[in-house]
């Protein structure tokens, strides 16, 4: 074990603590001391609750004494994305609009890991309403990404990937709608899982596009993720979209070797204009993914532009449409980017935002058929390491969509076509930055994808390098 | 489909009850500009049988595994 509690792994530690090697309240502590250390230079938490959280983790320990456990994870302290509604709880959405909003209800994906026996240590901070890639928040300030603190952390889970890097919390909930979950991990140097669209239920999380949003955990390795997943999801009276049917044993997924499985390597649009460092690692992963034995071969997808014009049609109708009331009576709490984008959708005609839903059909199946030979596809998660916090500073200058449009390009024609993508650490920019790299599968295939990214990690170390403070 | 100008952007949103300003109109105008423009393959050309519906048909029974 290690000797600082809160550099194990999320399933080492609810092993350790199931085996009494350690207890819930040293875990808790452990946490809480790196939290006070590195909140200052992070801003990764929205709400801090320490007090409360021992006090959990005491009466943690006091039930495993007495033989009751109350799930896999019990005892584990966690922090999610502000934007999980917890009965009783503040939950700001990253927002002025929402920063005295108390929840009456709890998400399900939160109760479900509740249940499982984790602990509350806090909220952790997000983009205004989840609705921008880079971290940026201009009600909180920016979240800074702990292997670089002038460096962006990538949204908008943007607390999630700092705070699970820099082993503040052992995993978090993010949300994903255009590339929320996958770009904080591959900035950050985390995994993030962006789940199938009806994969878990969305019931008690902030919406933001109905058709394009999925709940999906950020952890430090495929394992910890295969664990959270198997723990969510599944059919939820409260949420008809989420898929009935039985739920796959993710966490046995992990421990399979890749013999046998067939890995998609994009002929365009993936590959182009990529930093000279991530098309590097991108071979470089390639390489390890073959030599553990998986067949790697080239696929032709279809047009990618088209995919990711449809998303963003979709994204900027929907979103529009749940913001309309706040836009006409408190359009000045909004932070400019988010307004601006918000606008955006206002602007598009019902007849061409169906097209753009009806479309979807299509256009998943033309994809089903260009990667029929092949288990799973990879790609940059973007095409850059994070940029400096400076420059991604924007707002809403006319520099703004080019911005937005260069970071989210690999992620958007992902949530168009509802599919799954695992991004894990792949590697480092000389300059130490991290690298990650998405994994694309079928449909409700996060098994594969999961199975994959165990390998990968169990023949690399980029997931156990930690983040130093300076 | 030809991407909207900034005078018919700001009468779709003033239809839709949100008032803009003509500098905000321009500005959203260039903004999603480029996404018609991608998307204008696409428009006017999907079958008539094809609903919304369909995607979750697809991603249930071809797509998933």
């Amino acid at each position: 074990m290690k000797t600082e509690p809160a550099l194990m792994s999320l399933t080492s530690v609810a092993q350790a603590i199931a085996n009494k090697q350690v207890s819930s309240r040293e875990v808790t502590q452990s946490c809480l001391d790196r939290i006070v250390r590195w909140q200052p230079h992070l801003n990764a938490f929205m709400a801090i609750e320490a007090a409360d959280a021992l006090k959990a983790a005491e009466a943690a320990d006091a039930s495993l004494a007495r033989g009751a456990r109350r799930g896999v994870l019990h005892g584990v302290p966690l922090a999610h994305k502000d934007m999980y509604y917890e009965a009783g709880k503040v939950v700001t959405c990253g927002s002025r609009i929402r920063s005295e909003f108390v929840a009456t209800t709890t998400a399900t994906a939160l109760q479900r890991l509740k249940d499982a026996g984790t602990i509350r240590l806090g909220s952790l901070q997000m983009a205004e309403f989840a609705y921008g890639p880079t971290g940026h928040n201009s009600h909180y300030g920016p979240v800074h990404n702990p292997f670089a603190l002038d460096r962006i952390t990538g949204g908008s889970s943007s607390g999630s990937g700092s705070a699970v890097a820099a082993r503040l919390t052992f995993a978090a909930l993010g949300s994903d709608t255009g590339g929320s979950v996958r770009m904080p991990a591959h900035f950050c140097g985390v995994t993030g899982l962006k789940t199938t669209v009806g994969r878990i239920s969305r019931a008690g999380a902030m919406p933001l596009s109905q058709s394009l949003d999925t709940v999906g955990p950020l952890a430090r390795t495929a394992e910890d993720c295969a664990v959270l997943l198997g723990l969510m999801a599944g059919a939820d009276p409260a949420d008809p979209t989420a898929i009935s049917g039985p739920v796959p044993d993710y966490a046995a997924a992990t421990r399979g070797g890749i013999g046998g499985l067939a890995i998609g390597v994009p002929t365009a649009f993936y590959v182009d204009d990529l930093d000279a460092e991530v098309a590097g690692i991108l071979e470089a992963t390639i390489a390890v993914f073959r030599r553990e034995g998986a067949t790697i071969v080239s696929v032709d997808l279809p047009d990618q532009r088209q995919l990711s014009a449809a998303a963003q049609l979709v994204l900027a109708v929907e979103a529009a449409a749940f913001h309309k009331r706040w836009m006409i009576e408190r359009a000045q709490d909004y932070g400019p980017q988010v307004l601006m984008r918000l606008q955006n959708g206002l602007a598009i005609p019902g007849v061409t935002y169906l097209e753009a839903v009806r479309w979807r059909a299509q256009a998943l199946a033309a994809h089903v058929a260009a990667v029929a030979n092949v288990d799973a596809v990879i790609a940059p998660v973007s095409p850059v390491p994070a940029p400096t916090i400076a420059e991604s500073d924007v707002g809403n200058s006319p520099d703004a969509e080019a911005v937005i449009q260069r970071l989210t390009r690999f992620t958007r024609p992902i949530n168009y076509l509802g599919l799954p993508a695992l991004s894990i650490p792949c590697g480092f920019t000389r300059a130490g930055l991290p690298v990650g790299m998405q994994l694309v599968g079928r449909s409700f295939d996060e098994a594969t994808l999961l199975r994959l990214g165990a390998a990968f990690q169990r023949a690399t170390d980029f997931h156990e390098r930690e983040p130093k403070l300076p | 489909m030809t991407r909207p100008t900034a005078k018919e952007v700001k009468a779709t949103a003033d239809i839709a009850g949100v008032v803009v300003e003509p500098e905000v109109a321009t500005r959203i105008a260039n903004s999603i500009g480029p996404v018609f423009d991608a998307f204008a393959v696409i428009a006017g050309t999907l079958p008539f049988d094809l609903e919304p519906a369909t995607f979750v048909r697809v991603q249930t029974e071809k797509a998933a595994r």
